[in-house]
């Protein structure tokens, strides 16, 4: 009977609905923050670009990947929204399949900093699939907890999201990339909590958690890793290491004020102060040249579009959608915490991008296809029913 | 898993609290978040520009160009040139790779590393200031240094200017050299702009006129980068202004002539030092000075090797020495002048009267031996300065005392430094009886007073004192500071200071007193104490000297040193030295002669041979064999 009641839904979604009625239950507030978000990446990469004295449109620069990146988000997120999300849930394991095998592959080919395998050279692009694996893992384990809703009192369904989350956190953090480990695990966390998992287990599992940190310290942190972590605690240890990063960058976000110095302006990047300043610290060149207004625009943009997936995820009626919700808006908050946090110095220098405003176009097309999906669950479900 | 897929769960919990509580982080995230930017951006904001504009610029000095350097007659003796300079921020250069990059560097300049390690070590300013290696570096090695970046962290060449001295050795004593500034030096003057790897005069007239050479360095507000590199020049906070240039009172071509002329005393009479100086008496001005052996200066202008250092250092003879100023030696007869002085304005004797010579004087059981074993008999002062009678001295110097001695001695200039323009100036001795006890604890003994009344006691003497207070003789009782700088020229060619004679105090001294003691001057020559030299067709008036000091030889005697200080009147061909009319007085010192002849006084001959054009030659050559002594003072 409900095998009958669903059969039609499951592939009538656009014949049977209207363009229009889809349209409906379009969340047109996502799209736009989204969007206003992804231009700011733009103008971000414009005033890099700007102020490396590149020429705007030449192939390479900060600013011409940045316009490639955004159109290759877009059609993602066209597609991904054409898509029946459920397909996904269908697809659930070769998905992961794909998942580890892709950051096997960086492990193997991938090339990177000092010894490290981060991304993979495709034709003229180069991809990081860590960053795609987030968006992957919040689907396998959207279809995995949905699957299971109703029982999740169980320690063995969260062992089981555990185990299957370990091998990708485990794959990345050998590329070394601590961040991207950091953001997986914090997207176990929030879906874990947003799946109505026990508290008791939970709380339990984030002592063990805090029992493994020296462990993990000892045997699986690399040395700048550790000094990372060290230098955050200790910041007079050193001065002109890691740590040297987020003092520049706290000197240019103070110099910026209240209204900014205006785009192309920022003196700290101008003159390379700013490490990384187009990827990782580019939050600190927004917040010199558009100021505190700039960048509380930034956060409510944030907020706002956090708030928009959240109420997807509640508005689902099907725990895909409302796991695949909490996972997105999990990451998205994670990744601007930690980041900002770290730029602004209340948090240790980890490499995790700034969504939408980092230049790298792995994050953003990652995010595209997850908003995609958010998409794709809002246009295919009636209304909750309260 | 398709089962599921297709349940719809209006009954789903949707557990509510969750939702509230992720959005409860998602505020609290944001909201400490924008507090911490505002902390940073609204209250902090101001001090975190000002920040950003110390971190962005940066105030560079720009060097001046130095003054230069000419002699009397316009002569350029120095020059400032373009060189590479290749120089280390120890800041940017690992630890682990010190002993790598000073190989590479050592063998890319042709250095030793060691000396590259060495420099670093001792360098003055903090570790972010760069460190000058290498200067003269030649523009092909400049070039691969300088491309050499990523093998060589921390290593930069640098375009800059450094002193050449065109006349080297000549020179050296007079306008000494620049070098790299020391930690001391440093510590006293950054205050005044000097930078950590500034150079600054550190002898000769570089060293005493460093103020009026240096100029002063401009400022420049510098955009730099996070690696330190410059932009751009923001703005010229002040311009720089060319250090003043010097003439001096030197004349190149008679510290020419003085030169060969000690050169060939010394390869003749096999000497190990010379001096010669000549100046104008009746102004103070040297005209010239030679001390030898002397040294390239342009080795310290390009960065002297440390085993170049060494070799100088070690040099028995001391090179680095200037030793016309900066050793004093015993005058020996030459000090004769002051017990002469003293007698006769003291009223002990006059011109004419006739003191008994001897072949020696008893005092107690001592004998003290005049240089001829039987004296000269009956003596005035002609006789008595003429022959250089000892024992007419002892006496005279009896007659004084030990403390009138002294006093002549200091009013001629002795026991003080001249005062002259140059670094490190000794000031000698003048033994009285207080200096005596102050010194050894006792008085003087006569037989002391006797011994420093012909210069062989404890009095020793510079050589530009000598010639300084026979100038006060020669120009009638004026002592006057001797000069090196004639004048000062601003970096706008106007003249800033002009030369004028500086006093140091009129002798008081009759001038009866002083014609006597020139004209017994003039006996020297006369009573052919100094050989032919009366047979010159310039006429010369003056004294010769000898003492005993050094390190004796195999059979314990001692080594003699000799000196000729004498001048010639306004015109050298006439003998009329009542006049005190001189303009020109030299010195010639000889260390360690051990000859038959006065060194001193060929040597002098030489000079005046080269200087007044003379074509026939008067010089006494085998009497400057070495090895028999002559016995004379």
């Amino acid at each position: 009977m409900r095998v009958m009641r669903a059969e039609p839904s499951r592939f009538a979604d656009v014949t049977s609905r209207s363009v229009g009625a889809a349209w409906r239950s379009y969340d047109l507030q996502l799209t736009t923050y989204a969007g206003l978000l992804g231009a700011i990446g733009l103008v971000m990469a414009y005033t890099n670009s700007v102020e490396a004295g590149q020429s705007l449109l030449a192939g390479g620069t900060t600013f011409s990947r940045a316009l490639m990146w955004s159109a290759l988000a877009i059609v993602a997120f066209t597609i991904m929204t054409a898509l029946d999300y459920r397909w996904l849930k269908t697809l659930a394991w070769p998905i992961y399949g794909v998942n580890l095998g892709l950051l096997v592959l960086t492990l193997v080919i991938g090339d990177g900093v000092g010894g490290s395998a981060r991304w993979v050279n495709v034709g003229p692009f180069t991809f990081q699939f860590s960053e795609l694996a987030k968006i992957l893992m919040i689907t396998v384990l959207a279809a995995y907890l949905g699957n299971r809703e109703g029982h999740l009192d169980s320690l063995s369904a969260i062992l089981g999201a555990c185990l299957l989350m370990a091998p990708t956190i485990l794959l990345v953090m050998m590329q070394p990339d601590l961040g991207s480990s950091l953001v997986l695990a914090s997207i176990l966390a929030g879906m874990l909590f947003m799946s109505g998992a026990s508290l008791r287990w939970l709380l339990a599992m984030a002592a063990g958690v805090l029992v493994a940190i020296p462990i993990a310290w000892t045997y699986v942190l690399r040395d700048y890793q550790q000094n990372r972590i060290l230098s955050f605690l200790n910041p007079a240890a050193d001065a002109l290491g890691s740590r040297w990063q987020v003092t520049q960058s706290q000197i240019a976000i103070g110099a910026g004020g209240f209204l900014g110095t205006g785009l192309t302006n920022g003196t700290q990047s101008r003159g390379d102060f700013l490490p990384v300043q187009e990827s990782d610290f580019v939050f600190a060149v927004l917040a010199q040249e558009l100021g505190f207004i700039g960048a509380v625009v930034v956060f409510l943009l944030f907020s706002a579009l956090i708030w928009r997936i959240l109420s997807c995820a509640w508005r689902s009626r099907d725990p895909f959608g409302t796991l695949f919700g909490a996972g997105l808006a999990s990451m998205l908050l994670f990744q601007v915490f930690v980041n900002v946090g770290m730029v602004i110095g209340i948090l240790p220098v980890t490499g995790i991008p700034l969504p939408f405003i980092s230049h790298g176009g792995a994050s953003l097309v990652s995010i595209a296809i997850g908003l995609g999906v958010i998409q794709s669950v809002n246009i295919r479900q009636h209304r909750a029913e309260w | 898993m398709n089962d599921s897929l297709l349940v719809s769960h209006p009954e789903r919990d949707r557990r509510p609290i969750r939702f509230v509580a992720f959005g409860l982080i998602g505020i609290l995230v944001f909201g400490l978040l924008t507090f911490r930017l505002a902390y940073l951006q609204l209250s902090n904001g101001p001090a975190y520009a000002a920040q950003a504009e110390t971190n962005r610029t940066a105030k560079i000095s720009v060097p001046a160009p130095r003054g230069l350097i000419y002699d009397r007659t316009g002569k350029l003796l120095v020059a400032n040139v373009a060189t590479f300079a290749v120089k280390i921020t120890p800041a940017d250069l690992p630890f682990s790779r010190r002993d790598d990059v000073a190989s590479r560097l050592g063998t890319l300049l042709g250095m030793d590393p060691s000396d590259i390690i060495a420099t670093l070590d001792s360098a003055p300013g903090s570790r972010f200031d760069q460190v000058r290696i290498a200067q003269d570096v030649p523009e092909a090695t400049a070039r691969v240094v300088s491309e050499s970046g990523d093998d060589l962290p921390g290593v930069a060449v640098v375009v800059e200017t450094r002193r050449e001295y065109p006349d080297g050795a000549l020179l050296a004593h007079i306008l000494g050299y620049t070098g790299s500034i020391d930690g001391g030096t440093l510590e006293k003057l950054s205050a005044s702009g000097y930078l950590a790897d500034d150079t600054i005069g550190k002898a000769g007239i570089e060293a005493t006129f460093e103020s009026t050479l240096r100029g002063t360095y401009g400022v420049e507000l510098m955009e730099r980068d996070a690696t330190g590199r410059d932009v751009q020049v923001l703005q010229t906070v002040q311009d720089a202004v060319p250090g003043a240039s010097l003439t001096l009172t030197v004349d190149q071509t008679i510290q020419k002539e003085a030169t060969a002329a000690l050169k060939w005393g010394m390869k003749a009479a096999g000497l190990k030092r010379g001096v010669f100086i000549v100046m104008n008496p009746q102004t103070g001005e040297v005209l010239a000075m030679v001390s030898l052996p002397s040294y390239d200066n342009n080795l310290f202008a390009k960065g002297i090797s440390n085993k170049d250092f060494q070799a100088l250092l070690a040099d028995k003879n001391k090179p680095l020495t200037n030793h016309a100023v900066q050793a004093h030696y015993p005058p020996g007869s030459t000090y004769k002048l002051v017990a002469g002085t003293g007698a006769l304005q003291d009223h002990k004797i006059t011109a004419a009267t006739k003191v008994r010579t001897k072949g020696y004087l008893l005092l107690g059981p001592t004998r003290f031996y005049d240089w001829n074993k039987r004296g000269f008999g009956l003596c005035n002062l002609n006789c008595g300065f003429g022959h250089s009678s000892d024992t007419y001295f002892f006496q005279l110097a009896g007659m004084l005392g030990a403390d009138r001695l002294a006093y002549w001695g200091k009013m001629y200039g002795f026991g003080k430094p001249t005062g002259i323009d140059l670094p490190g100036e000794a000031a000698g001795i003048v033994p009285s009886n207080q200096w005596k006890i102050d010194a050894l604890g006792q008085p003087m003994f006569a037989g002391e007073v006797y011994q420093s009344g012909i210069g062989q006691g404890y009095d020793v003497v510079t050589p530009i004192q000598l010639i300084n207070a026979y100038a006060a003789l020669a120009n009638g009782g004026k002592l006057y500071r001797p000069q090196l700088v004639h004048d000062i020229i601003g970096p706008d060619g106007a003249v800033v200071r002009s030369f004028q004679p500086e006093l140091i105090r009129k002798l008081p001294v009759s001038a009866k007193t002083l014609v006597a003691m020139r004209l017994a001057a003039r006996s020297t020559v006369t009573l052919r104490h100094t050989y032919n030299l009366v047979d010159m067709p310039v006429k010369v008036a003056g004294k010769s000297g000898t003492a005993e000091f050094g390190t004796r030889d195999s059979k314990g005697r001692l080594p003699y040193s000799s000196w000729f200080v004498g001048w010639v009147g306004k015109n050298p061909y006439k003998a009329d030295f009542a006049k005190a009319d001189s303009q020109l007085i030299f010195l010639a010192f000889a260390y360690d002669s051990r000859t038959k002849g006065n060194a001193g006084t060929e040597i002098a001959k030489a000079f005046l041979q080269l200087h007044f054009h003379i074509k026939k030659d008067y010089l006494n050559r085998d009497l400057l064999h070495r090895g028999n002594f002559y016995q004379s003072n």
